[in-house]
């Protein structure tokens, strides 16, 4: 394959956060007239590296190079001067102004004081024209669809004959056929001489659209490929995962009881039929891409959302659940994967956070016992040997680990006997996930079941007695132990997505 | 710093900055200032803002905003003047209309929560509706015009003390004992800074957001209630305009007393420094002869930088 001169150029980047690093070393190359993928599991650095090149975020080393030119000091404005344009899964484009406007934006045709409304109408049509997409100019973005707002922002960034384009799962909320077109302003980017990069979890897509892909795995570079010579999306997948599955994920094999929890045919606005049986004893993993409901299944479940149907068995008496102090009092826990905004009480202190759900044991006769309140505070912290000055201190005040593990700490004090931990080790130290596996042990001798939702696979086979796959808001099959594989699982995960590809293919 | 120290220091600068005003308000009166009487007169003058201020403060901790307890303290000293007047129709007794008085803040109250939970209308505008909405009824029940002829008792109030002190300053530093006490030791208290500070998560964690908001707002429109009765018994009559422009001086009690317009931050104790701060102020000014409209610049000012000092102390502590 030829393409043209060196557009993008990464030499060893690094970028860490507080307690990960998110890109290691990295080296990518992209050159005019190529089609780049960008593959790896939830918290690769897919992400990370592309807001690095944008400039949202300041690299800790490394060079980045763009034509041929040093870009030291990068900035979302500085990136979009160079000429590299990303499309984001959210529309991206000026609301209330009317697509000719967003085109012509900070550029209007003028003519002497005034706007030459009939040229910009002209003009954009025509360009609209041009790449098959059929929208009037003058309607304002957000009288059109979610689809059709994306295929605007999508042509902005062909009308503003962009360098390098970055495409964050662009086809998400696309038709078929405006996925076609996408494809079409795509080949038609590459060959005004572009460079484009794309992201998708749609491995198929990948193969469809690109002509190399790159690989990242914990934040690293695995490889670059060209998609001709891999020749299918089963030789990427083992790619992208195949890690080893170190000792930390240590699970004691507990005697497993009756069942606590049984949730049959829940359905609701972004799942269906869902059942699910947690036993005393037992951790049941759920795995899903990002997006494909597993979170709005336990909110579910604990009554934070409504759902349509469905029934909610728990200890073999079938429960209403409508709102999360009924789940509370049946005994059934939910650990929000939004620590911050769901989770704590960041400006109180960590008293009232580990009792926010358990005053109930501290009062009597209407009458809080702050040094009952202190004692059970103290015990918890103490217990998950939390890292601070006194109870009193402002929740905010603490590092992420701790801050979860002052949610964790509330939720043992409640000790409910079903708890869902939704992405609970997401951000925090490798220290700290450790002594979060340490307390998941100890939860289950006390004869409780856990729900673990995680995106981070070595985590959810490493613990799991069983994992449930969730893949486009249906169950894709539940796994046993013995077969647990990464492979397996991620296949599984994109099962209900490739399928539906190919319903469309048929249609 | 941790947090009950934080508040404490929030709170002991307030003390602190009260102290220094009065001190420096006794030499430059050669003593006037702390004379018993402009003591107990400061007091006096600070309570009925200082009970609109307990209400104000519960709104402001849930992160919304109350504009309409000026016009209930109107209500409610109208409702009462209206029935039990000698000169009117009606003629209830005192308790009666005082019960009627404050169920009718209390409804209004309850209102206002209503449109902010179920409504889901920023509290800004239900209560800015709310303000102007009850405002008419005030003024449409009375036409506009003064209703006297009130009970004795009920009038002889506002000049009754105990222990020398006045009986309204006694209301108020007993309704604020109160609230600080429901604040600090009930679930009411609770569950106002648990959603205060983060509405998904107190809902997470089985709080009921409806009905608490409910309480809070009902709880708010009540203390304006008291402060409307109390307003009466200093007019001794039904005042058609009486409690406008309260909410101003309410909000920035609470917010000089060191609470946070996002919600989840502030104390009865600081927003009562905080009506005392404005009226000590107000009757330093008066004393020291200094023009009215230049308090009024003064006091504006202050207000901001009490705000900004509080921002100002924050992002130094994230940066």
């Amino acid at each position: 394959m030829s393409f043209g001169k060196e557009i993008l150029r990464l030499d060893n980047i690094n970028k860490s956060f507080p307690a990960v690093k998110a890109l290691d070393q990295v080296n990518l190359s992209v050159r005019a007239g190529e089609v780049r993928g960008l593959v790896g599991e939830n918290g690769a650095g897919k992400s990370t590296l592309i807001k690095v090149v944008t400039g949202a975020y300041i690299k800790d080393s490394g060079k980045m190079i763009f034509e041929d030119k040093e870009v030291s000091r990068n900035s979302p404005i500085i990136s979009k001067e160079l000429g590299i344009y990303a499309v984001y899964q959210d529309v991206m484009v000026a609301q209330d102004l009317s697509v000719a406007e967003n085109f012509f934006l900070g550029n209007q045709p003028k003519k002497g004081p005034f706007i030459d409304w009939g040229k910009m109408h002209r003009e954009s049509k025509k360009f609209l024209e041009e790449i098959e997409v059929d929208i009037d100019v003058k309607r304002s973005i957000k009288e059109l669809s979610a689809a059709e707002g994306k295929m605007i922002t999508i042509a902005k960034a062909l009308w503003q004959n962009p360098k390098l384009v970055i495409f964050d799962e662009p086809t998400a909320v696309l038709t078929r056929n405006e996925t076609k077109i996408l494809f079409r302003i795509i080949k038609n980017l590459r060959g005004k001489g572009s460079a484009i990069i794309y992201i998708s979890h749609n491995l198929e897509e990948v193969f469809d659209t690109c002509d190399t892909v790159t690989v990242l795995k914990d934040g690293a570079v695995v490889g670059t490929y060209a998609t001709e010579e891999l020749g299918s999306v089963e030789k990427l997948i083992p790619l992208m995962v195949g890690r080893t599955i170190e000792e930390m994920y240590y699970k004691k094999e507990v005697a497993i009881g009756q069942e606590l929890l049984r949730v049959e045919n829940l359905s609701g606005s972004r799942f269906q039929n869902i059942t699910i049986n947690v036993k005393a004893g037992e951790i049941l993993g759920i795995f899903g891409l990002v997006g494909a409901g597993r979170t709005d299944i336990a909110r579910a479940i604990f009554g934070a959302d409504k759902f349509d149907k469905g029934k909610i068995i728990v200890n073999g008496k079938e429960i209403s659940i409508r709102k999360p102090k009924d789940s509370l009092k049946s005994g059934v826990g939910y650990l929000p994967e939004d620590r911050r905004n769901q989770g704590t009480f960041a400006q109180q202190d960590i008293e009232f956070n580990v009792n926010a759900i358990n005053l109930d044991k501290v009062m009597k006769a209407g009458i809080l016992n702050y040094k009952k309140a202190y004692e059970q505070t103290k015990e918890y912290v103490d217990k998950l040997s939390i890292k601070i000055g006194s109870v009193y201190q402002k929740v905010s005040d603490l590092s992420g680990g701790n801050q979860q593990k002052v949610v964790i700490a509330r939720w043992l004090c409640r000790n409910p006997d079903v708890l869902i931990f939704d992405e609970p080790t997401a951000g925090i130290d490798v220290g700290t996930k450790a002594e979060i596996y340490r307390l998941f042990n100890e939860i289950l001798n006390q004869g409780k079941g856990i729900i673990l939702i995680s995106s981070y696979l070595p985590e959810l086979i490493g613990l799991s007695d069983r994992i449930l796959v969730i893949s486009n808001g249906m169950v894709a099959g539940e796994v046993k132990k013995k077969d647990f594989s990464e492979e397996y699982l991620l296949t599984l995960a994109m099962k209900n997505i490739v399928s539906k590809e190919k319903i469309r293919e048929a249609v | 710093m941790k947090s009950n120290q934080r508040k404490a220091f929030a709170e002991r600068n307030l003390l602190i900055i009260l102290a220094v005003m009065a001190v420096y308000l006794t030499i430059a009166t050669k003593g006037n200032f702390s004379s018993w009487d402009n003591i107990t007169n400061l007091i006096r003058q600070s309570s009925i803002n200082g009970v609109v201020a307990i209400g104000m403060t519960l709104i402001i901790i849930t992160g919304g905003i109350d504009l309409s307890v000026g016009s209930i303290v109107g209500l409610s000293g109208m409702v009462y003047a209206l029935l039990t007047s000698n000169r009117g129709d009606i003629q209830m007794t005192s308790s009666l209309a005082i019960i009627l008085a404050l169920g009718a803040s209390a409804l209004i109250g309850l209102a206002n929560g209503v449109a902010v939970h179920k409504g889901k209308v920023p509290p800004f505008i239900a209560t800015l509706g709310m303000m102007t909405l009850v405002r008419g009824i005030v003024m449409y029940s009375s036409s506009g015009r003064m209703i006297s002829g009130l009970p004795m008792g009920f009038r002889e109030f506002s000049v009754a003390t105990m222990l020398g002190i006045p009986a309204l300053a006694w209301t108020w530093i007993f309704l604020a004992i109160f609230m600080a006490f429901v604040l600090k030791y009930t679930m009411y208290g609770r569950n106002l800074y648990a959603i205060g500070s983060n509405i998904e998560a107190a809902r997470l964690s089985g709080i009921n957001i409806g009905s608490n908001l409910y309480k809070f707002y009902v709880t708010a429109g009540l203390f304006s209630g008291i402060a409307g009765l109390m307003l009466g018994t200093r007019m001794a009559a039904g005042v058609p305009t009486g409690g406008q422009g309260y909410e101003l001086d309410a909000i920035a009690s609470v917010v000089i007393g060191g609470a946070s317009l996002s919600g989840g931050v502030g104390s009865i104790f600081g927003t009562a420094l905080g009506a005392l701060i404005i009226q000590t102020l107000r009757n330093g000014g008066n004393l020291l002869g200094v023009d009215p409209f230049i308090m009024q610049i003064i006091i504006g000012a202050i207000i901001i930088l009490a705000v900004f000092f509080d921002q100002y102390l924050k992002g130094r502590k994230a940066g």
